[in-house]
């Protein structure tokens, strides 16, 4: 990935950070600047006497600072990013410093597995551990010892057994509570709804589900998004989705096997990148991707869910056409992308997790940064209404489906009031953009036929990619 | 379960509730003997509902055809014209200078960007060309909205559909042309106007007005709106037809006549303020007095000559500031130069008075009128921010090459007070007003700030650049 003046502005916070970056852009600033491996990395002169030592990767704009700033990235990174965009600063080759090892072993991206693989001239593993703080602190590596292992293990399973048995009780007071809904009735519960949800979804995050808690906790504002009139049949839909996990979740053991690993990832267990990675059975796509779309929400638990949305380039094998990276970054820090932006191309090896409707993946080998493309986004020959068709099946497969991308030849945008509609000619099929797209979306309303990609949550498409003859359009 | 049990059996029951209004019990299969079945039913229509394909509207609106000449701007420039536009911008002087600069160099955004600069084209949709005009009106009732015409298509044939201020544009050209056609066109279309639209179009009239407009004006003696009477008399009083102007007779009332001068007696004149119209509120007072009153209309009255009235009220400061507005009001700048021969800080007097409006002077006309307000300051310029605000808002033109360089030579912003020096409203308005060959010099002037302060101003300049650079090669 080169970094370029738009990347930048992209990935800062806000227009404060990049001016406080404009102010260190002078070399005199930096003892070192150097560079390596993917790599770049200085030291920024601070107004204490340590500097701050900063590190970017050039491959997917990862970065780690030592500044105490709240906002990411900090004016030091996005100052070492702007010096390398525009080369205002030469950047010494160099053997990369044990401070950045340290980070890039920790860090959970793409290039961390490749800081996993590091190993000494002789070679065996490193046997320090030096924080990037301090590199000249040795740490003893501890030695194994199989019985304190042994015990870990046990503790671990006793652990996964009384959550599991938590889980079961939180479905039982689930079903109490969904009960008592029906029995209410579903409009009395649209009315009440975040209160009463607020409720169940505590209880649910005590009984160690936390998915099924978020799912609920974000119910409320999921029906406030829709018109009144809609707002008790989405509810209808929504609760049943609810109980139909908490019914996948206990009866897993009938369920296919993927089926019931999105069952178990739909309560909140999750899978971490590690088990990922060396689960044998998940399945690898390797190929060049392009985002076509990032999402970012901020989430009731303060945590912004940063979805980078992409789709596969040169067409598809019969395997998965697109995919979704999620991240999640503390609100307070001001991010709101996860250092990919709309447009970027990168050839990597994904790893999805395991679903009968293989969406979430992680990168598990980068093999060519991202840049960004120029070149139309690779599109299947399908309408509007054929690629509903595989929303329905998909939906068939995973009942509890939320978002899934559907990509479209030669529709139009029509207005009705301040409603937008994504309109197939042909089969006179309409699906609405949301009401956030009424604005932004509404150029395309005078371009004529368009060729796009967007993202159907059931409710609502919102549009992130379109072809026209005025050029791409694209979610801002 | 069938899709009209869903609908008039399930569905009512669980909205309303199974306590009052049970599941059909024929409905209600559960899987698990231990369960009334009643959730798995809630489950089962909510997956109905989810396959059941949103419905479409019975019908959509249909989208106008936008007729725009304008180029679409270069698309390397899309992006830092939305990044400055949508950025924290301490001032109105760069949306300003860049809609100049798209009306000039007839350029036009991209349709796209509409959304993102949405402000920017609300407040200057008229320079943006039909496209912008057409979005800007998008949240507007059916009834406010105008044929989206570009000045460069307006013809006599299509002249009424245009808007207010598009039409007023176009009337001012012919009657600088050929008077006699543009009161012809105006007369075609008088019964239809609306009385803002008569107001605003009868004062074109004032250009190049002559006797052959008197049959005309006669007739709007009886015009339903007032203000619409007032003007057409006050135009027929200055062609000496029709009553005094009422205007005229209350600024003499005002001013006093005497002589002066010992072999040769001169005329002098004296205006005298009300008692209750203090210093502050002098300029003002002298504003709204004398709008009405044209310098030809006051010369006759005491039998001078244009030149001679201005000499006779040299010893007297309100009378000038009276005098410079009249001729500002009159596109006399000819008249304006030698009063403010008199009245050096006329610039400060007219800020003072609070003058919203050049009526139809042209741009090198607002330049020219901008010059002969400046050039009595010299090297003094003023260092307070609300005469280049007003100046610039007043104009809405680049300060003349001569201007600039008093701004320049002077380094004006770098010898402005500690606590102004390099803000952001300076350095905005600065570069706002500055003309395309003294940019670089200006860019100069801004190396010696902290980089941070001239992000915007120097974006702005380039932008600018770049736009008319574009346009020339293209």
């Amino acid at each position: 990935m080169s970094f370029t003046l738009e990347r930048i502005e992209a990935l800062a916070p806000d227009q404060s950070s990049l001016a406080a970056a404009r102010k260190l852009l002078k070399p005199s600033s930096w003892p070192t600047l150097a560079e390596g491996e993917g790599l770049v990395w200085g030291e920024c002169q601070g107004s204490g006497a340590t500097p701050y030592r900063v590190v970017v990767s050039e491959a997917d704009a990862g970065y780690k600072c030592t500044c105490p700033s709240r906002k990411f990235p900090c004016k030091h990174t996005l100052a070492l990013m702007w010096m390398r965009a525009d080369r205002s600063a030469s950047f010494a080759p160099a053997s990369v410093p044990e401070w950045v090892k340290d980070w890039l072993s920790r860090r959970r991206g793409p290039s961390a597995a490749a800081a996993g693989k590091r190993t000494n001239e002789d070679g065996t593993k490193p046997k320090t551990r030096p924080s990037i703080r301090a590199t000249d602190v040795p740490e003893a590596e501890p030695e194994a010892d199989p019985k304190a292992e042994q015990r870990a293990a046990a503790a671990r399973e006793r652990s996964r057994l009384e959550r599991e048995a938590a889980v079961l009780a939180g479905l039982e007071a689930l079903d109490t509570w969904l009960s008592d809904q029906v029995q209410q009735g579903i409009a009395n519960f649209v009315a009440q709804a975040a209160q009463s949800c607020r409720t169940i979804s505590q209880r649910l995050v005590d009984a160690k589900a936390p998915g099924l808690a978020g799912r609920l906790d974000a119910l409320p504002t999921r029906l406030f998004t829709l018109p009144d009139p809609a707002r008790p049949s989405a509810a209808i839909r929504e609760l049943g989705q609810v109980h139909l996990i908490g019914q996948a979740y206990r009866r897993a053991s009938e369920l296919p096997e993927l089926l019931a690993a999105d069952a178990r990832q739909a309560v909140g267990w999750s899978v971490t990148r590690e088990d990922l990675l060396s689960d044998p059975a998940a399945a690898r796509v390797d190929a060049k991707w392009r985002v076509f779309a990032v999402i970012s929400e901020a989430q009731p638990d303060r945590l912004r869910r940063v979805e980078t949305w992409l789709c596969r380039q040169g067409g598809s094998d019969g395997n998965s056409y697109y995919a979704v990276l999620i991240d999640f970054v503390p609100v307070s820090s001001g991010a709101a992308t996860g250092g990919y932006l709309v447009g970027d191309e990168f050839e990597a090896e994904l790893c999805f997790y395991r679903s009968t409707v293989p969406l979430r993946a992680q990168i598990a080998t980068l093999r060519k940064g991202a840049e960004q493309s120029k070149e139309p986004v690779t599109l299947t020959n399908d309408t509007l209404s054929v690629s509903y068709t595989h929303y329905e099946r998909a939906l068939a497969q995973l009942p509890w489906l939320g978002t899934l991308p559907l990509n479209f030849r030669s529709a139009t945008l029509r207005r009705n009031g301040l409603q937008l509609y994504l309109h197939d000619e042909e089969s006179g099929s309409s699906l609405p953009l949301p009401s956030t797209q009424s604005t932004e979306a509404l150029p395309l309303a005078s371009v004529g036929r368009i060729d796009g990609i967007g993202l159907w949550n059931g409710y609502h498409f919102t549009l992130a990619w379109a072809e026209t003859s005025l050029g791409r359009w694209v979610r801002p | 379960m069938k899709g009209s049990a869903l609908h008039t059996k399930v569905l009512p029951s669980l909205l309303g509730g199974t306590s009052r209004n049970p599941l059909p019990k024929d409905l209600v299969r559960p899987s698990d003997p231990t369960c009334d079945g009643t959730l798995e039913l809630l489950s089962l229509a909510g997956q109905a509902l989810r396959f059941e394909r949103p419905p479409a509207p019975d019908s959509f609106l249909v989208e106008p055809e936008i007729r725009d000449e304008r180029a679409i701007v270069e698309e390397a420039l899309r992006r830092p014209l939305v990044r400055l536009l949508s950025a924290k911008i301490a001032t109105e002087h760069p949306a300003r200078a860049l809609a100049r600069s798209f009306d000039q160099l007839r350029l036009r955004p991209h349709s796209f960007d509409l959304p993102l600069i949405d402000d920017f084209v609300r407040s200057h949709a008229e320079k943006l060309g039909p496209t912008a005009q057409h979005w800007a009106d998008k949240q507007k009732p059916e009834a406010e909205t105008h044929s989206y015409l570009d000045p460069e298509l307006l013809y006599e044939s299509n002249w009424a559909q245009a808007r207010l201020s598009r039409r007023a544009t176009f009337l001012e050209q012919l009657r600088r042309d050929d008077p006699e056609r543009a009161r012809a066109l105006l007369e075609s279309t008088w019964p239809q106007e609306e009385a803002e639209a008569r107001f605003r179009l009868l004062h074109v009239l004032q250009t190049r007005l002559g006797t052959t407009d008197q049959p005309f004006l006669t007739t709007l003696e009886k015009d339903r709106a007032p203000r619409v009477r007032g003007l057409a008399a006050k135009f027929l009083s200055r062609l000496g037809a029709g009553v005094e102007n009422p205007a005229l007779l209350a600024c003499l009332e005002r001013i006093k006549q005497g002589k002066s001068g010992m072999l040769r007696k001169r005329t002098t004149l004296e205006l005298e303020l009300p008692a209750n119209v203090n210093e502050q509120s002098a300029p003002h007072w002298i504003l709204q007095t004398f709008s009405e009153v044209s310098f030809s209309e006051l010369a006759g009255a005491f039998r001078l000559t244009d030149e001679e009235l201005i000499e006779a009220s040299t010893k007297n400061e309100s009378l000038l500031l009276a005098l410079a507005l009249i001729a500002s009001s009159d596109r006399r700048l000819n008249l304006l130069e030698l009063v403010v021969v008199h009245l050096p800080n006329a610039w400060q007097k007219m800020l003072e008075s609070r003058l919203d409006t050049l009526g139809t002077m042209s741009e090198s006309e607002r330049q020219r009128w901008q010059a002969i307000l400046v050039h009595p300051y010299g090297k003094e310029l003023p260092p307070n921010y609300l005469f280049w605000d007003w100046l610039h808002r007043l104009t809405d033109a680049p300060a003349p090459a001569s201007v600039m360089s008093m701004i320049l030579k002077a380094k004006f912003l770098l010898k402005l007070p500690e606590r102004e020096r390099g803000s952001a409203p300076w350095l905005e308005v600065i570069a706002a007003i500055c003309p395309a060959p003294q940019r670089q010099e200006l860019r100069e002037q801004f190396a010696e700030f902290d980089p941070s302060q001239t992000v915007i101003p120097l974006s702005l300049l380039d932008i600018l650049d770049q736009m008319e650079r574009n346009r020339t090669h293209a």
